[in-house]
């Protein structure tokens, strides 16, 4: 039986075989050769056999479908062609269950379906300039370049600003604390804050800290100007130039 | 802090062989877990090297504070966690070295997510889509970011949650140690409290059991091995596609005291 082999890059990735009803590729989770890629239209293409043939259909996708190179509406295929869908790359293999020839050489092994691989740098770069070219959401924050601080309104502390500098900022009265809390019965670590890629986020310690009033369920993201309330502490988050 | 560590591997019901690897010194209070790729045994190897390389490296840094550093130190983070950094790219070089060597091991690689403890902070370093979450009063959230392509799509936004749990590239990393020869570490820092869970595991539990069942056995355990194990049982009981490696860490208590606290007070009022 012949079957489809999804490939990205050198990787595979799935195989399906093809039986009698029709091989569906597409973006949408119902097809059977699914891809998640914005180039890739959510019914692109169906692979079916005609008449004997192994048969490939466009089914009007917006990027088209390609055989070896040349874009195709509809198409018969051979053992060993490539159907391109955005990157993504579908070989026609007729000898699966042929057995492979013992030549004595070994060959590398194939990446099997869900086997980890890694994808190469370069073509991670290529990858999500091209998705930053097509208009996408920046990761970037405007945020970046200011230095974030935080501004003592209320309570008893050892200073009345302080920058954040550093992956973690403990709110407390423990000796690692960078906004030490003064007074007995204070905890050692009521919050803390914590730098991530795309910003400050802040995260319970003994104490559920507020931001603009409410109290935080789970890491919540810091935005400019936030009111954060630990105890009788209150703070206000700044960026500064 | 005084620390319950509970460990578990286990090859999962559909693979061969065990590619995921872990190490703990308890004594350093160093805890790292590491998942192999690479195909035939090589995976097992890329694994079990780094995790060696790790540990031997921090060992050392323990003893000897002129071992040398590999990598770039981050003013962001305290020098333990540098340290982790460190290990890891010493890893990410042996690992390289030895595939480079012997051609049927090209192309290995593994994944790593380390935890150091230092009194209430934890250090910790990872490359790959191997995980560590920290469970708080009940709250649990995920401390790493996975270095995948999904969750990386997800992270610019090309991608929504559900169709990167839904997708078939879930395998295909952006990151691994040993795959070139040089890698880039994400490193974070927490400050712990008595109470808390860690957990580090790979992703053969993560694609198995949801976050709310990971959460609610750790916390209905009677320690941290009854809990490793019964998060594996429960990855393998879910189908256990892959191998699947838990390190649990539950923060008991700390070393100082309120009288260690009186102390300190003492001193700083003289």
């Amino acid at each position: 039986m012949p079957r489809l082999v999804l490939k990205f890059e050198s990787a595979a990735l799935k195989e399906v075989p093809l039986g009698t009803s029709p091989v569906t590729i597409g973006r949408a989770p119902d097809n059977d050769i699914q891809i998640d890629n914005l180039a890739v239209s959510n019914y692109h293409a169906r692979v079916y056999v005609e008449a004997g043939s192994l048969v490939v259909e466009d089914l009007n996708s917006l990027n088209g479908s390609f055989l070896n190179d040349i874009r195709v509406e509809r198409a018969m295929l051979k053992d060993g062609d490539a159907i391109m869908i955005g990157k993504h790359q579908i070989l026609v293999d007729h000898a699966h269950d042929v057995a492979a020839p013992l030549d004595g050489l070994r060959k590398a092994p194939a990446p099997r379906v869900n086997e980890t691989m890694i994808l190469d740098t370069h073509e991670r770069r290529k990858l999500f300039e091209a998705a930053a070219a097509a208009g996408e959401r920046s990761q970037v924050s405007p945020e970046r370049s200011r230095v974030p601080t935080l501004t003592v309104l209320k309570g008893r502390t050892d200073q009345k600003e302080y920058r954040i500098a550093g992956k973690l900022t403990v709110i407390g009265h423990s000796e690692m604390a960078t906004v030490r809390l003064r007074g007995w019965f204070t905890p050692e670590i009521a919050a803390q804050i914590n730098k991530h890629e795309d910003g400050y986020y802040l995260g319970r310690g003994d104490r559920v800290p507020k931001i603009n009033g409410i109290s935080i369920q789970g890491l919540t993201k810091l935005k400019d100007g936030d009111l954060i309330e630990v105890g009788r502490v209150r703070l206000n988050f700044l960026y500064r130039d | 802090m005084q620390i319950d560590a509970g460990a578990r591997t286990d090859l999962g019901r559909v693979r061969k062989n065990n590619e995921d690897n872990y190490l703990i010194d308890s004594s350093l209070q160093l805890y790292v877990l590491s998942d192999g790729m690479g195909g035939e045994a090589h995976g097992e190897v890329a694994s079990q090297l780094a995790v060696q390389t790790i540990v031997t490296h921090c060992r050392q840094a323990e003893n000897s504070r002129a071992t040398p550093t590999f990598g770039e130190s981050s003013p962001d983070v305290s020098e333990r966690t540098n340290r982790l950094a460190s290990a890891i790219h010493l890893a990410n070089r042996k690992v390289f070295e030895t595939a480079a060597s012997n051609s049927e091991q090209r192309g290995m690689g593994a994944t790593i997510v380390a935890a150091w403890i230092e009194g209430q902070r934890l250090s910790l370093a990872h490359v790959g889509d191997s995980r560590a979450y920290l469970l708080r009063a009940g709250s649990m959230d995920q401390l790493t970011a996975d270095h995948s392509l999904v969750a990386e799509k997800v992270r610019v936004g090309i991608l929504t949650p559900q169709e990167a749990d839904a997708s078939e590239m879930q395998s295909v990393l952006t990151r691994a140690v040993g795959t070139s020869g040089k890698v880039e570490v994400d490193t974070d820092e927490q400050a712990l409290l008595v109470g808390d869970f860690v957990l580090l595991c790979s992703d053969g539990l993560t694609r198995m059991v949801s976050d709310p069942e990971i959460a609610s056995t750790l916390l209905t355990s009677a320690n941290s091995q009854e809990a490793a194990e019964r998060l594996v049982d429960l990855a393998n009981e879910y189908g256990g596609v892959d191998n699947v490696s838990v390190i649990v860490l539950r923060i008991l208590d700390k070393s100082e005291s309120v009288f260690g606290r009186l102390k300190i007070w003492k001193r700083r009022s003289e």
